[in-house]
């Protein structure tokens, strides 16, 4: 276990390097100047040159590429040209508050994804089944951007029950988190009721029957932690898709997380807020899918972790 | 029986009334816990809350040039000149204006003004300010829009002396930065404070995405019954804007409501929309460099082609007025008796022919170009591709995020595109957008028109000192513009304000300013939505 996770921890390095470079790469290439963007249309060209020396973005691109990279060596992110911070200070600060987002949106689809997988799996074809993936259709198909103000129309206009927007207490999680999770609940819930019309076929399970066990007893002591394994997968890989989901998200509940820091530094073309969030991003994503791998061995009895 | 009969008989079975109840009771704990029940908003009832779009650049009146920025600092921070409704400089801390020659102005400011640390405003406060922004170290972007100061002097406390090496029509618009007192440091490394002003209100905290607080400068008078403090807070999206409106947890939004939502905002009954004349300017850039638009007959086409009563009845809510040209009717130097293109496609197709540009049988004349815009223009974009197709000229739509559509834009790298002058006062932003030298990135003549009249014109007008000299002036200025188009002009974008009916004597000023949000009273009625 200790060397699977050391050997994992290291795969981080080259993957981090090569998110790194394609980030540095894209944002570089794409038009727009951050200074201009800075100081405006307006300013003397003197002091355009002026802050790009200061920024060292005047310097050829491979040489500040090595600049770069020579700050992630020793962890230093760089520091923001809009904000004027330390990246890693800005990701600090707005990092919580997008795992928060994110932890609550995948407890949602959990929640939602678990009774709907299992009303519609044991009864394939019924009225449960239909009206559960009935649902899921539905959740897959609104966007967030959609989904979020419909939910704030009926839970903060007419019912006046949460807050429109902003970070607070629970009550402001409520909202952001079912948009964010409602989506990944129905492909969540869509994916139980396939691995447990695929376990109901199984022969343990028909073997669970022949011993007298009650239709329910089988399926929720044997049927489902079998069934879970896939559905743990998916809720790894879609991992990748809840933290996209969280720049939407954010941008409609004003959230103030990682996802709208982007989005403000890709349009100001912030270069190192730009990259320092894509990195933090992608090395969260890995690390969510080394800790689904060892919920396989909790799972799965049969999987080891070696 | 079967086993999917089995569980169907067990669902039905356990689906029962009293776990019916249980799910609705934890659920009822859960809305509990999660501290909701009819929600309302903490804030107190003498602060309003406006929503913004983006957060300011800057809360360092000597650097911000944003709109947002310059709004919310006007708030903050005295100049010794603002402009009134008309775009007239008028003395703010200034009492007294002098011009005793061309190229000198002497401002005689007022006695007792006070920043909020209780510190007198005197002329050595101003003469600070315009020396950190003229320092080469600040790197301001005001630096190019004062550049024409020769000299910034005090003789006493009081007196400010402003001098210019040429005569400089628009020298006021050069005293309208808003004062800091002596020794504020530049914006330093990591730092978010504000620096202090002597405005109605004091910066009191700002967290970046999320929301600036004012609260009033302690020194300064204000009407019983006002807000105490102001809560700036940024809502990316227009819809939430909305809805913040319609709950009733905004107070106030300007200029940043989408039009056709205004109908529905407008049932509130504790809302209330207001629309009045505006001066911002909505119009459609050509680029020179490209031979075919070089061609009046081809730009006269083009601006016969758009029915821009049309799109402002439809697109806009009629909340716009159809444009002469840059400087609106509110403007002193206005004039309205220019050329003007109305509607008429028959006549657009026409100037096609004489051009040489014929019609194939499926009506196109093979002139395609390029209108590049970014998401919230694309609606605008297709509008235009519709209507020019019906004369024959075919419209390729290049949408873009803003900061590549900018940079496109600043190089040249365009042949059709349509932007918004916001906040037109002086006549002499003809000489930066259509002057030949002031192409980028010494100027904002992005389209690289060139006409030697324009150019001896608008310098002529930023020399003239006389105002009816400057007048007669404009007036060419505005005539040969609308002969010649280097732009076409669309509409003046109306200011649409969607405020709480609790807020009493808002009032609007043309450049969408939020001055009157120091002087309004907060009345009890209406600030809160039917429940």
């Amino acid at each position: 276990m200790k060397n699977y996770l050391v050997r994992r921890l290291l795969a981080l390095v080259p993957v981090a390097l090569g998110v790194a470079t394609l980030t540095f790469a894209i944002i570089h290439l794409v038009p727009g100047d951050p200074v201009v963007a800075m100081l405006g249309e307006n300013a003397a060209p003197v002091d355009i040159v002026g802050m790009r020396r200061q920024l060292g973005l005047d310097r050829p691109l491979l040489e500040q590429y090595a600049a770069y990279l020579g700050g992630l060596a020793v962890g230093d992110l760089g520091e923001s040209i809009s904000y004027r911070k330390p990246v890693s200070r800005l990701i600090a600060e707005r990092f919580p508050a997008t795992i928060e987002l994110a932890a609550a949106g995948m407890l949602v689809a959990v929640l939602l994804a678990f009774p709907l997988g299992i009303i519609a799996g044991s009864n394939p074809g019924g009225a449960g089944d239909l009206g559960a993936m009935g649902f899921a259709i539905v959740g897959i198909s609104i966007p967030h951007i959609y989904l979020g103000p419909l939910l704030m129309i009926l839970f903060s206009l007419d019912l006046r029950w949460l807050p429109l927007t902003g970070r607070g207490g629970l009550a402001h999680l409520v909202l952001p988190a079912l948009t964010l999770g409602t989506a990944l609940a129905a492909i969540l819930a869509r994916m139980l009721r396939q691995s447990l019309i695929r376990v109901r076929e199984s022969d343990y399970m028909r073997t669970a029957l022949s011993k007298g066990l009650s239709a329910r007893s089988a399926l929720v002591r044997h049927g489902l932690k079998n069934a879970l394994t896939s559905v743990v997968t998916i809720i790894g890989l879609q991992m990748g898709a809840l933290l996209s989901g969280t720049l939407i998200t954010e941008i409609i509940f004003s959230w103030p997380g990682i996802g709208r820091l982007l989005i403000s530094a890709i349009g100001a073309r912030d270069y190192p807020v730009v990259e320092g969030c894509v990195l933090t991003f992608a090395i969260t994503y890995v690390i969510v899918n080394m800790a689904t791998d060892l919920l396989y061995a909790i799972v799965d009895p049969r999987v080891r972790i070696s | 029986m079967t086993r999917s009969g089995v569980l169907t008989v067990w669902m039905r079975q356990t689906i029962t009334t009293a776990r019916l109840r249980l799910v609705a009771q934890i659920g009822a704990a859960l809305v509990a816990l999660a501290g909701c029940g009819h929600y309302r908003t903490d804030r107190s009832p003498a602060t309003i809350q406006v929503d913004i779009e983006t957060s300011p650049t800057s809360t360092d009146p000597r650097f911000a040039t944003d709109a947002i920025s310059s709004r919310i600092n006007e708030l903050i921070f005295d100049s010794l000149v603002k402009t009134d409704r008309n775009g007239q400089f008028v003395g703010h801390l200034a009492e007294r204006i002098e011009r005793p020659s061309p190229t000198r102005i002497v401002f005689h400011l007022k006695h007792g003004v006070r920043f909020s640390d209780g510190r007198e405003l005197t002329a050595r406060d101003v003469i600070f300010t315009y020396d950190s922004i003229l320092a080469p170290e600040s790197m301001s972007a005001k630096r190019a829009g004062i550049e024409e100061l020769k000299s910034i002097d005090a003789p006493d406390s009081y007196t400010v002396v402003m001098t210019t090496a040429l005569p400089y029509a628009p020298a006021l618009e050069m005293a309208t930065e808003g004062i800091v007192p002596a020794g504020t440091p530049l914006p330093a490394k990591g730092t978010a404070a504000a620096p202090i002003g002597s405005g109605p209100f004091q910066m009191v905290g700002y967290a970046r995405d999320e929301a600036a607080r004012l609260e009033r400068n302690p020194y300064y008078p204000y009407p019983s019954g006002a807000p105490r403090s102001i809560l700036f807070k940024i809502v990316p999206d227009p819809t939430v804007r909305a809805l913040e409106l319609a709950e009733g947890v905004c107070d106030f939004s300007g200029n940043n409501i989408e039009y056709d939502v205004l109908p529905w905002l407008a049932a509130h009954q504790f809302l209330k929309v207001s629309k009045t004349p505006g001066t911002t300017y909505k119009y459609l850039s050509f680029n020179f460099r490209d031979p075919r638009l070089r061609d009046l007959r081809v730009r006269r086409a083009i601006a016969y082609a758009i029915d821009r009563n049309t799109i402002v009845n439809t697109i806009l809510r009629g909340a716009g007025r159809v444009a002469t040209g840059m400087l609106s009717p509110e403007n002193w130097a206005y004039e309205g008796n220019v050329t003007t293109y109305t509607y008429d496609p028959a006549k657009a197709r026409q100037l096609l022919e004489e051009a040489g540009y014929t019609a194939d049988r499926s009506g196109l004349r093979g002139l395609r170009f390029e209108y590049k815009t970014t998401p919230e223009g694309a609606r605008l974009g297709e509008v235009f591709q519709a209507m020019l197709q019906r004369v024959g000229i075919e419209l390729t739509l290049r949408t873009l995020d803003f900061a590549t559509y900018y940079a496109d834009i600043q190089a040249g790298s365009f042949d059709l595109t349509s932007l918004q002058w916001v906040g037109i006062n002086d006549p002499n932003s003809y000489y930066m957008v259509f002057d030949s030298h002031k192409t980028p990135p010494h100027g904002e003549n992005r389209g690289y028109y060139s006409n030697p009249a324009m150019d001896r014109l608008v310098e002529a007008g930023m020399r003239t000192v006389d105002p009816e000299a400057r007048k007669v002036i404009y007036a060419q200025v505005q005539q040969l513009a609308a002969e010649e188009l280097p732009y076409v002009s669309l509409w003046w974008v109306d200011n649409v304000a969607v405020m709480n009916r609790r807020l009493v004597g808002f009032d609007a000023y043309p450049n969408g300013s939020f001055r009157s949000l120091a002087t309004v009273t907060l009345s009890p009625l209406g600030s809160e939505p039917p429940d």
